[in-house]
């Protein structure tokens, strides 16, 4: 299941280029967007509500079609190779919502074969469902009885097995308990570590200096800052966030 | 791909707690229904047979030829166990006679009207309120619930395309519903073997087509129940949506069928028509009469002028034309008003007709409407039941006077009248005509049942099946091109 990926992409695993969306009711969600995320990063997107983060990740997953800009997934566009870009992505949302009257396992074969994972067993299953730290015995157990913490595992569980080089993840850790939270962390960390690719919107701003290669800030639909780890090393990352969504600041077009 | 989302939603369908309620349901429904439609059957040929040994034992009684009766009974039909249909409404026998005219009579309903308030529990009944009910039920939140549990990102996020996740939707949700509900019809169909019901190989045939058109009816139920999931974005909008719909659909529009149609189409009712015919008939023979004066005063003036001898003499060498020109227009006045008669008869004939076709018609607009009435052909219940039998019965009749008449006139005709005799040693003496050797009931021509065979119950069903179709293709594909356009976040 640990595979790590050895052959070094030059292109950005996930890119947004120009990116707008503008609703039919006049809304701009995204403004000019733009941000890559090379293999074994993880870039985290921060932002108040309606600033565009889920609204970026729909259009990586094509639930929606960009006004104009695009997305690229392992440099396929989305919206014109939806099919053959969502090979290469795993998704997690930020409140991980799979068939309540299917067990944990059950879930996990049905989302990895949907991935186009079919020579998985059940061992793999369980394995990767304690990498997570779902306990044994609540694997047969059906997700309609599970809290929070224990779905978000099991999203986890689906993504890295379905061992695409990227993955998106919607407010992962909104929700979680602190010890879960920092789990979650853990666990992106070494799957960074192997080589995926990682884009996060988020609203923790510590997890996220924390753990992310890369930090964009969002507001409004627009990226309006966006700085390295080694760029934010000094810096005071709540005070910057609290300014750039006030609107006093703003330096990426 | 498709495999994987059929098997899962099957997996989904059948993991849930109301399908086990739904099944349980629904086999015993159907398994009660045919239960208690065998019972019945049986229970109708025995009353049937009764009644035919009784009719017998009635003919046996007859003084003469000219006074013999007959009943004509109607056999009980073993597709009635499927659907009643008009069965229980209409005459259990008629009586021929050769001066009464031969109209079904006893229905069971009328001899049991609380039958007739509640109506039976029949399989048609079940398919058509319970399986509707219960189609809409699993399928009010196919599309829509899985945009509210938010499995569907999570399933996008994956290469499926939308067709495939759709038709499997479709696919998944008719196999979780029909497979589970046919084992329970199929234990009904061994009950029809184990309690030996006299099946043909006609029979079976229809058996099997009436199954299939329940299953056809099920899957529009089925696909409309997508297609309004596919068109709305909560669930809670689609189940009312549903519900008004399955409400309508089921019990309103095949009954404001002839509601409206008659607003249409006006029939006169038995009453009317009975008094424009005799109004016709009053004003026709008045203004006849009237004529007849004036021709006779005509006539009378003629004589004027002519002796008494002169007058008798005219009138003698005249008197046998003139009551033949009397009675030629005599004639023909009764042949005008049998015939505007008639013409009302075929006007009110044809005016029922219209209305009956395009209530039928109107109706149609609810496949529940065309699944019952392809039921009902098939199960040989339908709305013209009545018409075969009654037309049966006056073929019969006219075979059974043509032959007491004969019998009649062979042993010396007294029409069954009673012979008084008066005499001073014995008293009075009442006594009929009958030679009791002469009626040999044996001879006695026997009703037969009137013949419909397959494709006469069939060829009518095509029209009700092929807009069960078209219902179903429509709103299949009305799902499947919203969810082409669904929003999936």
């Amino acid at each position: 299941m640990n595979t790590i990926l050895n052959e070094k992409k030059e292109f950005p695993m996930l890119e947004a280029v120009n990116l707008t969306k503008k609703y039919e009711d006049g809304l701009l969600a995204l403004d000019d967007v733009n941000f890559k995320v090379h293999q074994g990063e993880i870039y985290a997107m921060l932002g108040g509500n309606g600033a565009g983060k889920t609204t970026t990740i729909n259009i990586f997953l094509n639930l929606i079609e960009p006004t104009s800009g695009e997305t690229k997934i392992n440099g396929i566009v989305t919206h014109q190779q939806p099919l053959e870009a969502k090979k290469h992505v795993s998704f997690v949302s930020e409140n991980v919502m799979l068939y309540p009257e299917f067990t944990a396992l059950q879930n996990l074969d049905f989302f990895t074969r949907l991935g186009g994972k079919t020579n998985l067993t059940k061992d793999d299953y369980r394995q990767v469902l304690l990498r997570v730290g779902l306990q044994e015995d609540a694997h047969s157990k059906k997700l309609k009885g599970f809290s929070k913490g224990m779905r978000q595992k099991c999203g986890i569980a689906i993504a890295i097995l379905k061992n695409s080089p990227t993955i998106l993840l919607d407010e992962p850790t909104s929700g979680l308990d602190p010890k879960a939270g920092l789990e979650f962390m853990t666990l992106l960390d070494e799957l960074r570590d192997e080589g995926k690719s990682i884009l996060m919107s988020t609203h923790d701003i510590f997890r996220a200096k924390e753990i992310a290669n890369t930090i964009g800030i969002m507001n409004n639909g627009k990226l309006v800052m966006q700085r390295s780890k080694a760029e934010l090393e000094n810096a005071d990352l709540e005070k910057l966030y609290v300014e750039y969504m006030a609107g006093y600041m703003e330096e990426v077009a | 791909m498709f495999r994987l989302l059929v098997e899962k939603e099957l997996k989904n369908i059948i993991q849930s707690p109301k399908f086990l309620a739904t099944f349980l349901t629904c086999s015993f429904l159907i398994l009660l229904s045919i239960g208690i439609g065998i019972n019945e059957y049986f229970n109708m040929m025995e009353q049937y047979n009764t009644a035919k040994n009784l009719a017998k034992t009635e003919m046996a009684q007859a003084r003469s030829w000219m006074a013999l009766s007959a009943k004509a009974f109607r056999e009980p039909d073993p597709m009635q166990i499927f659907s009643a249909g008009v069965n229980y409404d209409i005459g259990r026998y008629s009586i021929v006679h050769e001066r009464q005219d031969s109209k079904l009579q006893n229905s069971v309903y009328s001899d049991d009207p609380i039958f007739a308030v509640f109506r039976y529990m029949d399989f048609t009944f079940i398919v058509t309120v319970v399986f509707s009910l219960f189609a809409i039920l699993f399928t009010y939140n196919t599309v829509n619930g899985e945009r509210e549990n938010g499995t569907m990102r999570l399933v996008f996020s994956n290469a499926i395309p939308r067709s495939t996740f759709i038709s499997a939707k479709f696919v998944g949700s008719w196999l979780g519903l029909v497979i589970p509900l046919l084992v329970p019809i199929l234990v009904g169909l061994l009950l029809l073997v184990v309690f030996k019901v006299p099946l043909s190989a006609a029979h079976w045939i229809k058996i099997i087509m009436l199954i299939s058109t329940s299953v056809l009816y099920l899957t529009f139920f089925i696909a409309f129940g997508i297609l309004i999931s596919a068109v709305t974005k909560y669930s809670s909008v689609s189940f009312m949506i549903l519900l008004v719909s399955w409400i309508t659909l089921v019990f309103i529009i095949p009954r404001i069928g002839v509601m409206t149609a008659s607003q249409f189409i006006s029939v006169p009712t038995v009453a009317e028509l009975e008094s424009q015919k005799d109004s016709f008939s009053k004003a026709r023979w008045e203004k006849h009469y009237g004529e007849i004066e004036k021709v006779w005063r005509a006539r009378n003036a003629e004589m004027n002028g002519m002796s008494e001898a002169d007058r008798q003499s005219y009138r003698e060498e005249n008197e046998y034309k003139w009551f033949e020109e009397d009675d030629k227009v005599r004639n023909e006045v009764q042949k005008e008003i049998t015939e505007y008669s008639s013409k009302l008869s075929d006007d009110v004939r044809n005016r029922k007709a219209t209305l009956e076709n395009l209530a039928l018609n109107i109706s149609r607009i609810s496949p529940a409407s065309s699944f019952q009435l392809a039921a009902m052909n098939l199960s040989t219940s339908d709305i013209n039941l009545k018409n075969r039998y009654e037309k049966e019965i006056q073929n019969f009749r006219q075979t059974f006077s043509t032959f007491t008449q004969k019998k009649q006139k062979e042993s010396g005709g007294q029409a069954g009248m009673f012979r008084i005799s008066i005499d001073s040693q014995s008293g009075v003496k009442i006594s009929s005509g009958r030679d009791e050797s002469s009626l040999n009931l044996r001879e006695v021509p026997k009703f037969t049942q009137p013949s419909h065979t397959i494709s006469q119950a069939v060829v009518p069903t095509i029209i009700d099946i092929g807009l069960m179709m078209f219902f179903t293709l429509f709103s299949f594909g009305g799902a499947f091109f919203s969810f082409n356009k669904y929003d999936l976040r």
